[in-house]
């Protein structure tokens, strides 16, 4: 009876923290991972710089959009990567969520522009489309779908464990 | 700079509890070594607390090269929420649970003398807990890292939901609990390791465990309360995930306290009341893990990371590992002397802790079968109010009777059990009259909702007539406590039986009406603040009697965060709240309005505040029981 009582004992929270190392370890796909591949959603809006209006096909077929905004500190953080990328000769589509234009532009100003486009989404319509969650987030476009996305911060960790491996695989760039 | 001197004091403070650890558990037990012992926890836990006393100034001073304040706080900020914004996320409330951690450790060091010859021990295992939660914290979320070498010019901003009195609290109030039973654990422990069953350690602790439970009822009291009012939820209980680590180490706490009454009275049920002791305190790190391994998604869960996850993981199987198996070597030596008698006092609550048992263990499979349902078939399930309510209502009912008829048990003696006897058959008759008046005043045959205002009643009516008739003496706490129990029942019985809720379409200057409220849309405005822009609605109500009243539910865009959050408006009445919230405006112009009416859900928080008071009265009595 003891016995059975002290292997009960062991074996109950042995078995519960088993379990749980294994569900932890399922659960280690990244923020964002879960998109489905689909085309870019249409849209309409006026570019942040000038008030010309763009449409998907004033986007090329393969690209990096970018979601950001001046309110947010992680854009701050990640924004030197992003200049490096765009240095090494990445096209990056930036999408200003939620913003006021002018601070969008003050923005770009101080720190640098990495984009070759920016879209800008006062009301964050476009975003929604795409399923935006907050700023920033990160989609690889290619042929006009959408192949990756990643939520928060992208730094070279990230970049190289979620997007290289999808842009090598499809000859992307 | 500043920042670098609190991260120095924190690493400092860890070598110190490391010492601490390792002159209490390998040098033998001598007066040198034991002043050694407290004096070293001491000096640890001066630094932690230095460190931590900076890190609010650095919050209070807008010190925005700290990259956790400058992601959670912000210049504008009053300064309440510039202090609360340390524990609006991970880190900072990690550190805020290791401080608390130490401060219950430090307590206990003062109050009790070094002579005890369990105290040096006991300072060492909490020491020990808190070296891997130190390193955990300055491992894996390090809230000293810094922005370098610009500063931004303002801060993120605190979560808008979190910017408020109750939630501010909160927090803290439930790491004062979670943290508080490291004291009966860690003597536990201290017990197992000594070996000497001749110690009464259940006696050094008593008060220690009902405080810590005190402070876990109020902080889980505050969170519901939170839900209600500031997230829109409109009721006072989810089965969230995260409510659920809540409950489990309040259900294992409060079989804690039972047992442990029975240990310190009569030397029984004291492999139970260890084993509880070391169930309280895994169930709340399991909490800790839960909510900081982004293993499920819930309001509560902070941001998902792995590694944090997996290094909790390993530190909580260690500490639980280690514990059952130094339990399991001792139990031999633990066993309890003499035999408990059927129907005393004993029996009664050994029969109370399997109750509780099951009932953690059922909470402790809704929490975890979703996860292993997604695990094996790839499909997210949610468990929810049905499974609990069929498990707890059962097992709450036949618990409750259970306390009925141990009311007139006695300590180590036989309950003469003679069911005519005239307070038993008064309090059934007076519940069941009351039942029956419920059942036909309100028109119900819900059988599981009678059953259980039918239990609560009983709890009542059975102390109501002790009180008046008989001359015995009964325990305060437990009166309060038990009584708490039964009007908890009762309000939440009322409360699902007849609360009601319906969404309007309306559009401005227009009435409607429901369940006998005239109501009248009339005025909708934006309303701009300080750091948020508002729609701000009027809405004129006429209840039944003819009294008119206001109610204005708002929805905020808070500017920093471009985050939208609704703000409720309650009409509060002793009996029932009238919930008001606002949706989005529809194309045709009107809005919709989600309009509840709670009956006694104020009565709920209320009992839950009475068992907290029930504790406090047990920590205040110079009785020694």
């Amino acid at each position: 009876m003891q016995l059975i009582f002290k292997i009960l004992i062991i074996t109950l929270p042995t078995s519960f923290i088993l379990m749980f190392y294994f569900f932890l370890n399922e659960n280690d796909s990244y923020p964002g991972a879960n998109f489905v591949e689909s085309n870019l959603p249409e849209f309409k809006l006026e570019s942040l710089e000038n008030n010309e209006i763009l449409i998907k096909n004033s986007l090329g077929g393969d690209f990096i959009l970018n979601v950001w905004a001046s309110w947010c500190i992680t854009c701050r953080v990640e924004h030197s990567y992003l200049m490096e990328l765009s240095n090494d000769g990445i096209p990056i589509v930036g999408l200003n969520y939620k913003d006021e234009r002018i601070d969008g532009i003050e923005w770009i100003k101080k720190y640098g522009n990495p984009y070759q486009l920016i879209i800008h989404d006062l009301k964050g319509s476009f975003a929604m489309d795409l399923g935006v969650t907050g700023a920033p987030e990160t989609f690889l476009i290619h042929d006009g779908k959408i192949v990756a996305h990643y939520q928060g911060e992208v730094n070279k960790m990230i970049w190289n464990d979620v997007f290289m491996p999808i842009i090598e695989d499809r000859g992307i760039f | 700079m500043i920042v670098e001197i609190s991260h120095f004091l924190t690493i400092l403070a860890t070598g110190l509890f490391l010492l601490v650890s390792y002159f209490s558990l390998f040098f033998k037990n001598t007066k040198y070594s034991s002043n050694l012992v407290s004096r070293t926890y001491s000096h640890g836990f001066l630094f932690l607390c230095a460190s931590f006393l900076i890190y609010v100034w650095l919050a209070i001073t807008d010190n925005f090269s700290v990259q956790y304040i400058a992601s959670h706080s912000n210049s504008e900020l009053p300064l309440f929420y510039k202090i609360s914004s340390i524990w609006s996320a991970h880190e900072g409330s990690m550190f805020l649970w290791i401080v608390f951690l130490s401060v219950w450790g430090f307590i206990f060091n003062i109050r009790i003398k070094n002579e005890q010859i369990l105290k040096s021990n006991t300072i060492g295992v909490i020491s020990l807990i808190l070296v891997g939660f130190l390193l955990f914290l300055l491992v894996t979320s390090n809230p000293f890292a810094t922005i370098l070498p610009v500063a931004p010019q303002n801060g993120a901003d605190i979560n808008p939901v979190l910017q408020d009195p109750a939630l501010a609290i909160h927090p803290p109030t439930l790491y004062l609990g979670y943290v508080g039973f490291v004291i009966p654990f860690a003597c536990a422990i201290s017990f197992l390791i000594n070996g000497d069953p001749e110690i009464k350690w259940e006696k050094l602790i008593r008060k220690w465990s009902v405080l810590a439970w005190v402070f876990l009822t109020v902080g889980i009291t505050l969170g519901s309360w939170w839900a209600y009012y500031e997230l829109g939820w409109g009721g006072y209980w989810f089965w969230d995930p995260v409510e659920n680590v809540a409950l489990m180490p309040w259900l294992a706490a409060t079989a804690f306290i039972h047992s442990l009454s029975v240990s310190i009275k009569s030397s029984n049920l004291r492999i139970w009341t260890i084993l509880l002791s070391i169930s309280v305190f895994s169930l709340s790190l399991f909490g800790a893990f839960i909510v900081r391994s982004g293993i499920i998604d819930s309001v509560h869960a902070f941001a998902n990371d792995p590694d944090r996850g997996l290094y909790l993981l390993g530190f909580i199987s260690l500490i639980i590992i280690t514990s059952i198996s130094l339990f399991v070597a001792r139990l031999s030596i633990i066993k309890s002397t003499g035999k408990i008698k059927r129907l005393s006092k004993e029996s009664f609550i050994s029969i109370n802790n399997i109750f509780f048992g099951a009932l953690i263990f059922s909470v402790m499979l809704g929490v975890t079968y979703p996860l292993f349902y997604e695990y094996i078939f790839d499909q997210k399930i949610s468990v929810g109010a049905p499974f609990y309510n069929a498990i707890f209502i059962p097992m709450v009912v036949i618990a409750c009777l259970f306390l009925f008829f141990s009311i007139d048990s006695k300590w180590s003696r036989r309950l003469n059990f003679n069911l005519l006897t005239s307070p038993i058959v008064m309090s059934v008759i007076m519940a069941i009259t009351l039942t029956i008046l419920v059942s036909y005043l309100f028109k119900t045959t819900n059988f599981a909702i009678l059953l259980a205002m039918f239990s609560g009643f009983l709890i009542i009516c059975r102390y109501l007539i002790e009180l008046i008739l008989s001359k015995k003496y009964i325990n305060p706490f437990s009166l309060i406590a038990h009584a708490a129990l039964g009007l908890l029942l009762i309000s939440i019985s009322f409360n699902s039986l007849l609360s009601t809720e319906r969404a309007l379409n309306i559009k401005i200057n227009e009435f409607e009406e429901y369940r006998g409220f005239k109501i009248f849309f009339q005025d909708i405005k934006v309303v701009k603040n300080s750091n948020h822009d508002s729609i701000k609605a009027l809405f004129v109500i006429e209840d039944q009697n003819g009294k008119v009243f206001n109610l204005s539910p708002e929805k905020r865009r808070y500017l920093t965060r471009g985050q939208i959050t609704t703000e409720t408006a309650i009409f509060i009445t002793p009996f029932k709240d009238i919930y008001m919230t606002i949706g989005d405006q529809l194309d045709d112009g009107s809005w919709i309005v989600n309009l509840q009416i709670n009956y006694l859900i104020r009565w709920i928080w209320i009992s839950a505040s009475l068992m907290a008071i029930a504790g406090l009265v047990l920590i205040m009595s110079r009785k020694n029981i």
